[in-house]
């Protein structure tokens, strides 16, 4: 093929420059979409992960128990064992820096003589050079080593103290010494602390317990856990380190899945622009086709043309999204983080790393969309005759003939949508749910050119009455605009779809988790450590504080709560300890079959759990179902007596009398407690009372239902506050959509309009003329969207969400939206309309009406 | 009448200054057939353009019917246009959308008409000019001397005093182009309307009752 041909579409393209710049904006905007999201996810979990390695160092194995701690003396049995080349014992928790923004720090309790096969560090010239400091930091109370980074931002060095919370306890940490990790790698991006492993124990009150032991093998690591499991007490889990990072992987793999659709969106939206564009182009260059065939250019020259066409404005506005996604990955990561560290696990992001594959599989995408998008109008081109030069208004006839055809394909797509819904999940992931979803997008996009040949109709004579000749012409103009408008309406139908679903899903889910709230947490206070998120299970109520708050006269009842993280079937999960019998007198629970009171009585018994929803669907355990539950005291044979509704997000629950659970984990810790009061008019008194008691000396809070219910509901608006921007840039990219088609539909009809006006038309009623188009236009998007999103969001919360995450939302069908969406598409759609008709009032009559 | 008084129409074509019309001088009666000839570019299209309302001379005056153009807002230049002028031109112009009756009918539906009232006089119209059988037709569907068929009706329909033709059988062959001019003469003489005809081609202007020559934007004596 001559290369003289190919320069054409980038003449094409350089003479329609605001068309082509608002289509390539819009292919980048979707781009960009796509890659912040993916480099802010690969990011965060690299981050994760990276502390994860961090804290691992050279370990193969990991001994530990679930959600207990282990019994110093196993250090001494694991090291005896054979195949072991060293051991090293830790303690690991989470502080919270009160200096710098109340940001997490990791605390690890290690044995520095133990650590070295294990983990490298490199002291600063001030602790290598002043041995005693290697002494004081072993000999003096709560000495911590930190590292540099953390230094750096802190500006602290050695001698200052660092206050912190741990646990529920205020405490100053003196710093012997800065280190920076040999590998170079940081857990936490630098914000953690060594801590000799005796103070660490003292310190958080495990003095003869060890959170885990790491070992270091020197035969292949499966025969050495083997071994070490056969000699290791009931309970004990050996596992590898990096299992931690494939269990997190698990669990938010639901949420990546989710975040990865909606970052396609915008993307699929784009697809239309190009779509229209590349339609647009052939319609306007069909003499140009007729020509080049007649000079002898092949079907295949001209498919290639008009693809490149699209492959150009692909590539541009990949390019674009590329720099475009950099630059908003580094506010999405900032996002990400929030919620990652909100719902499922703690994770400190800050840096962004920039991956090429994913820059690479982003231009891929744009292309690739860009390609398939100009494929149809780019074939349609191919099959003109060499004699046929077609008039649009043969086309147009041509696709009003279409558009009962595409109607009824529309229908079967959307029934074929609805067999989709219908199935089940492929590995646990809602593949058909989310080609549902697709095929509905397609089924109402299918219908769009009948809708605006049926709308037009019908509103016609209403309109003639009502506007006179401009609104009649209106109502033809759209009809007779099939090629023009369809798509536009396609794109803008599925930009509100996406939006509608999503409003109606997150509104029905927020109403969800607000009625899930009031029915299953119950009670007046909640007194537990000030740490109000997934990091908290750790922290626990002195039980001198536990013994006071029991004994006060105001209250009713007292429930306890005790929570340890714990895996099933590689799987994270929460073990949750609870008085059952307190939870009984207060509301209880929403259980999907059974009555409360005969569960809970059940759950006295030894052995009885109640489970969530999601843990339930995922191992397709039912009530009356047994399984074996991982315990500091080995595996335990467990009854599911009730299955709950329940929306947390850091893991699939287990629920059990608390007393059973102290059996279980051997203690008698407490997380919190909620306590029932006798008079609600002694709420606030009280509450203030157990501020002014606990809050200073340690650090608890004392929240009433009402700022819990808060509270939770802040953390849930914070994690769709996502999807509602991702939502947004799709309807930005569709409005793209809208503009351009009523710029190319005025350009092409400029002869029309000069003409009406030659004959008399005022410039008022051409205007009226073009905004009643362009209004309809708009209504049928808004019509068609609604009800598209509407269908969405049945798929979304009954389908998708259900099979992603166990879920069961209920519906809550919301009129505002509708009313929001079509305030915001009328606007468009006029908006839309006013600029090119104003700027066809503005031509020089007789210039246009010039003969040719 | 028709008076135009040291009209003259420079246009820039970038850093060029083109005279298309200098100092015209010309009186046209009431119910007369003039056509103006000359080559392409000569300005005829110009003229007809300033006498339709469609563009504003650069000087001079022209007065319809004793009122001056000149002093006319862009509102009241579309009132004279709808009201007063009927054009044909040499593309037919017809809208693509609409049916032959319905293009034709569309001046009489702008000036508030009843659409039905409109489409009833349109078919009138058409009945006129031969059409009748074509009027539920697409512009598309039908012939270039059938299309100019239309376009003189859609000119005629308001009943205005005159008409404005410019190069109205340039797209068609002899015999369509014999045609149009006949019912062109057939009309004017039915209804004394005062037409103004641009042509290049000395046929049509054979059937007018003057014939002015423009020669660089200036009429020949």
């Amino acid at each position: 093929m001559p290369p003289f041909l190919f320069a054409l579409p980038f003449r094409h393209l350089r003479s329609h420059w605001g068309r082509t710049l608002l289509t390539i904006l819009g292919i980048a905007l979707g781009a960009a979409v796509y890659l912040s999201i993916a480099l802010a996810e690969v990011s965060a979990l690299a981050a994760f992960k990276d502390s994860v390695d961090a804290v691992a160092g050279k370990a193969n194995l990991r001994l530990r128990v679930a959600g207990a701690a282990l019994d110093e003396q196993l250090l001494v049995k694991a090291r005896q064992i054979p195949g072991v080349r060293a051991a090293a014992p830790v303690i690991e928790t989470v502080a919270e820096m009160t200096r710098g923004g109340n940001e997490p720090l990791m605390l690890l309790g290690i044995d520095l003589f133990a650590e070295r096969p294990f983990r490298d560090y490199e002291f600063n010239q001030h602790m290598d050079q002043d041995s005693e400091r290697l002494v004081d930091f072993l000999i003096q109370p709560y000495s911590i080593l930190i590292t540099d980074r953390l230094a750096a931002q802190l500006g602290l060095g050695v001698g200052d103290r660092l206050p912190v919370i741990l646990g529920s306890q205020r405490q100053e940490l003196l710093i012997q010494g800065i280190f920076r990790p040999a590998s170079g790698v940081y857990a936490l991006n630098g914000a953690y602390a060594l801590i000799d492993l005796g103070q660490a124990q003292e310190l958080l009150n495990r003095v003869g317990k060890l959170d885990y032991i790491d070992l270091l093998v020197a035969e292949p690591v499966d025969q050495v856990a083997a071994r070490v499991q056969a000699q290791m007490p009931p309970g004990i889990i050996v596992e590898r380190p990096q299992n931690r990072s494939q269990q997190v992987d698990r669990m938010v793999a639901a949420y990546r899945l989710n975040l990865l659709v909606l970052s396609l969106i915008a993307l699929f939206v784009g697809m239309f622009l190009i779509f229209n564009a590349v339609s647009l182009s052939v319609v306007r260059r069909r003499r140009e086709i007729g020509l080049l065939r007649t000079l002898g250019t092949s079907r295949a020259q001209i498919m290639a043309l008009f693809l490149s066409e699209g492959a150009v404005s692909g590539v541009v506005g990949g390019l674009l999204g590329i720099i475009l996604g950099i630059w908003l990955a580094q506010a999405t990561l900032k996002v990400v983080t929030q919620n990652l560290t909100a719902l499922f696990i703690l994770v400190k992001a800050e840096n962004l790393r920039l991956s090429w594959t994913l820059m690479g599989q982003t231009l891929g995408l744009a292309v690739g969309v860009s390609l398939v998008a100009a494929f149809f109008p780019a074939w349609e081109a191919s099959r003109t005759q060499p004699r046929e030069v077609w008039h649009r208004e043969e086309l147009e006839e041509k696709l009003k003939k279409r558009a009962w055809p595409a109607f009824g394909l529309g229908l079967i797509i959307l029934m074929l949508a609805g067999v989709c819904a219908a199935q089940g999940p492929v590995a646990g992931k809602p593949i058909f749910g989310f080609l549902a979803a697709f095929l509905i997008l397609i089924g109402f996009a299918l219908l769009t050119p009948q809708c605006a040949v049926g709308l037009g109709r019908l509103l016609q004579p209403a309109m003639r009455g009502l506007l006179g000749p401009p609104g009649e012409l209106g109502c033809r103009y759209l009809q007779s605009s099939l090629s023009r408008t369809a798509v536009s309406i396609g794109a803008l139908l599925a930009a509100l779809a996406m939006l509608v679903s999503a409003a109606i899903m997150i509104q029905s889910f927020r109403q969800t988790v607000d009625h899930w709230i009031t029915q299953s947490i119950s009670g007046d206070i909640f007194l537990g450590p000030n740490i109000f998120s997934t990091a908290a299970y750790d922290a626990y109520l002195p039980p001198e504080v536990l013994a006071e708050v029991q004994s006060r006269s105001e209250l009713a009842d007292v429930y306890l709560y005790r929570c340890v993280r714990s895996a099933y079937k590689g799987r994270p999960i929460l073990v949750i300890g609870g008085s059952m019998a307190v939870l009984d007198r207060h509301g209880g629970m929403l259980f999907r079959r059974g009555r409360s009171p005969e569960i809970f009585a059940q759950l006295q018994t030894e052995g009885n759990v109640i489970v969530s929803e999601s843990f339930a669907e995922l191992n397709h355990l039912n009530e009356g179902n047994n399984f074996l539950l991982p315990t500091p005291s080995g595996p335990q044979p467990v009854n599911i007596v009730g299955v709950f509704y329940d929306y947390r997000t850091d893991g699939h629950t287990v629920w059990m009398d608390i007393k059973f659970m102290h059996r279980y984990w051997r203690d008698s810790l407490v997380n919190a407690v909620r306590l029932y009061l006798k008079d609600l008019a002694q709420l606030e008194p009280l509450r203030q009372q157990l501020l002014q008691d606990y809050a200073s000396r340690y650090r608890l809070m004392a929240m009433s239902h009402r700022e819990l219910r808060a509270g939770i509901m802040d953390i849930f608006d914070q994690s769709f506050a996502l999807t509602y921007a991702l939502e947004a840039i799709a309807v930005v990219v569709a409005i793209f959509g809208i503009i351009t088609t009523f710029l190319v539909l005025i350009m092409e009809r400029e002869r029309e309009l000069a003409l009406l006006k030659a004959i008399g038309a005022s410039r008022g009623q051409v205007f009226r003329m073009i905004l009643v188009e362009s209004g309809l236009v708009g209504l049928i998007s808004h019509w068609l969207g609604a009800l598209a999103g509407t269908l969405l969001s049945l798929v979304l919360i009954y389908v998708i969400n259900k099979q992603s995450f166990g879920w069961t939302i209920q519906f809550k069908w919301i009129p505002d939206i509708y009313l929001q969406s079509l305030v915001l598409v009328l606007g468009v759609g006029l908006a839309a309309g006013a600029y090119p008709a104003w700027r066809a009032l503005q031509a020089n009559l007789a210039a246009v009406l010039k003969e040719e | 009448m028709i008076t135009l008084s040291g009209v003259s129409k420079a246009y820039h074509r970038g850093p060029e200054e083109i005279h298309a019309l200098q100092g015209i001088n010309l009186t046209i009666a009431a119910g007369e057939f003039v056509a103006i000839t000359g080559k392409s570019g000569c300005g005829k299209s110009t003229l007809l353009h300033i006498i339709g309302g469609l563009e504003v001379p650069t000087t001079g005056q022209v007065s319809i019917n004793g009122q001056n153009l000149s002093g006319l807002s862009d509102a009241e230049l579309t009132l004279f246009r709808r009201d007063q002028v009927g054009m044909v031109f040499q593309s037919f112009n017809l809208l693509p959308l609409l049916t032959v009756q319905e293009n034709v009918a569309l001046p009489r539906i702008l000036q508030g008409y009843p659409y039905r009232q409109a489409l009833a006089q349109a078919a009138d119209w058409l009945k006129e000019v031969d059409l009748g059988a074509r009027q539920f037709h697409k512009p598309h569907q039908i012939s270039g001397g059938e299309m100019q068929r239309a376009a003189i009706a859609r000119a005629l329909i308001n009943d205005p005093r005159v008409i404005i033709a410019d190069e109205p059988t340039g797209n068609l062959d002899t015999r369509l182009g014999t045609q149009v001019m006949e019912i062109f003469a057939r009309l004017q003489a039915r209804w004394q309307k005062t037409v103004i005809l641009a042509t290049h081609a000395l046929e049509a202007a054979r059937y007018s009752n003057r014939i002015l020559q423009l020669q660089d934007g200036q009429l020949a004596s």
